[in-house]
């Protein structure tokens, strides 16, 4: 076993090291993003629910109306049941995983981890809308197949809406993975806030017109007009300012 | 190389680490020393930036570690082997260091055979005994081609071989020109791996120097038969004693004014016989460690 540091200590006295730059941060975040078995399962999962539950409108034609935009609504819906949690743990798991550690001491800027984390989860969300539209063609090239004659009215502002509405799920798990810091404790509240906020929404149309989650779903519909404010309060409610509070928490928080 | 400045922390009430002031130089291995609770770690933390200090600064190569452009080509750092991502394979994790460094990744293999890796490299972290995770949290370290090492109880987990193979290679780093500051709540660890020496109790550094001149002695050990005539006689001129182990008198040196001459001479001067008479031993620092830090860790200590 070889123990020479001689060439390492005096070599380095000639080449003092830059910043690290942020392109590196961001390949480096997007490779712990993925490299787990945990992360690959959890991605194999997304992909797997949207294409599994595309076949629903496909099997049940009477129970679903056939356009082109249900076929990529049911899609979207399918990819942010998962997607969020990718987003929580790629936050949350560095103080479940005490991975905190060694993270901030490789670059102790917590903002630019946290930005490259922000950046990564945006990419995955892209991916995933992306993959989620191939998979929405290959539905319709199904249904044409078996020659069925869907509406078609998906245009750009649908598109645009659908990328949003993915883009938003994966923005409420960024923020309740970053507020919580915990990963069991960050994947409940992602599945049992929504669920119970709808619960108060059947009694509030408060709650249900304007924080409920899905509010987003007049984004997903492309259905924005008279809707901005509660669209604009319900971002305030699950992504602006969770997220907010859990950036200032990181950037505070000691690492123990 | 590693500077700290009257670092201080509060959690709530309670004095983590109070007032923690070291230096550490190139070429040296600094043993930071202290009873499990005593502030190692938090101090540690506060100097790259993990924990946020009170009161105090820490600099690493003249600048605080959060303002080191891409601080583990400057420091490496082993705080918590277990803090590692179970389900990443050591060379991933390794990789992942290297492209943040901007080191070749080639230097992953090196490394994976310099701590002995190379055959668990591809089984994830979580299946590591901890012996090998605190290998990987060494190569891990080493990544960047750092000037300077700052370990957290580098030897837990570590079986006897290793502690040797770590010895050596801590050795080397700081012979080649590298600083390595290590804690531990082991006396005899530091003894044998270190040349200076911190020692903090109750999150206060309680003694700090070079390992040799610690060591040396600083006071006689004199025995006699008659330990109440020799004491009367010491006090007649005017010399400090305690009792030391088994009956014996412990003599403080004076600053080399009293030496086992002079102790001599005064027994012969009151007739006092004298069965022992000599510097104490290297235990000195064993004594100095259970003096300062709690009994508790005395206890553990003897256990290890």
């Amino acid at each position: 076993m070889t123990t020479s540091f001689a060439p390492l200590i005096h070599e380095r006295a000639a080449s003092a090291p830059g910043p690290i730059p942020f392109s590196r941060l961001v390949r480096v975040e997007w490779a712990k993003a993925t490299d787990t078995r945990a992360s690959r399962w959890l991605l194999a999962l997304v992909a797997l629910s949207s294409a599994a539950l595309v076949l629903a409108p496909i099997l049940a034609p009477t129970s679903f109306d056939q356009t082109q935009a249900t076929y990529l609504g049911i899609v979207a819906v399918g990819l942010t049941i998962l997607l969020p949690v990718v987003a929580i743990l790629l936050f949350a798991g560095e103080w479940s995983q005490r991975s905190a550690f060694t993270t901030f001491t490789q670059e102790p800027r917590r903002l630019r981890v946290l930005n490259a984390k922000l950046a990564v989860s945006l990419l995955l969300g892209c991916g995933a809308a992306v993959y989620g539209g191939v998979v929405t063609a290959v539905a319709l090239g199904l249904t044409s197949a078996s020659g069925r004659s869907l509406e078609a009215d998906v245009g750009v502002g649908i598109a645009a809406g659908y990328l949003v509405f993915v883009l938003l799920n994966v923005l409420a798990g960024v923020a309740l993975g970053v507020l919580l810091q915990s990963s069991a404790t960050a994947i409940a509240a992602s599945f049992a806030l929504p669920a119970s906020l709808g619960v108060v929404g059947t009694a509030s149309t408060l709650v249900r017109n304007w924080i409920d989650m899905s509010v987003w779903n007049w984004v997903l519909e492309n259905d924005w007009g008279g809707h901005l404010p509660q669209i604009a309060v319900s971002i305030l409610f699950w992504v602006a300012v969770p997220l907010a509070a859990g950036y200032a928490r990181a950037l505070r928080r000691d690492v123990a | 190389m590693i500077t700290t400045t009257a670092l201080t922390k509060r959690y709530g009430d309670v004095p983590a680490v109070r007032d923690v002031s070291l230096h550490c130089e190139p070429g040296t291995i600094t043993g930071f020393l202290g009873a499990n609770g005593a502030g190692k770690s938090t101090t540690l933390k506060m100097m790259v930036g993990l924990v946020r200090p009170d009161a105090g600064r820490a600099t690493i190569d003249g600048r605080p570690f959060g303002e080191l452009p891409n601080p583990i080509r400057v420091v490496g750092t082993l705080l918590d082997a277990s803090a590692m991502h179970p389900g990443r394979s050591g060379r991933a994790t390794l990789e992942i260091a290297a492209r943040i460094a901007g080191v070749p990744t080639t230097r992953v293999d090196h490394l994976l055979d310099q701590v002995g890796l190379t055959d668990a490299a591809d089984k994830r972290v979580g299946t590591y005994s901890l012996g090998m995770r605190q290998r990987l949290g060494i190569a891990q370290a080493l990544v960047g081609e750092p000037v300077a090492l700052i370990l957290d109880e580098p030897a837990n987990g570590l079986d006897p071989d290793g502690i040797a193979w770590m010895r050596t290679l801590l050795r080397s780093f700081a012979d080649h020109g590298g600083t390595v500051l290590l804690s531990s709540h082991l006396l005899h660890e530091v003894q044998a791996t270190a040349d200076h020496l911190v020692v903090i109790a109750d999150g206060a550094v309680v003694a700090a120097g070079r390992l040799d001149d610690l060591l040396a002695t600083s006071t006689i050990l004199v025995r006699s038969p008659e330990p109440a005539a020799l004491a009367v006689a010491l006090r007649a001129a005017g010399i400090e004693h305690h009792a030391g182990p088994d009956g014996a008198l412990t003599v403080d040196v004076a600053g080399g004014r009293v030496t086992p001459e002079v102790l001599a001479g005064i027994a012969r001067d009151h007739q006092v016989l004298l069965t022992e008479l000599r510097a104490s031993d290297a235990n000195e620092l064993e004594q100095l460690f259970f003096s300062l830090t709690s009994t508790k860790a005395a206890a553990e200590e003897a256990a290890a």
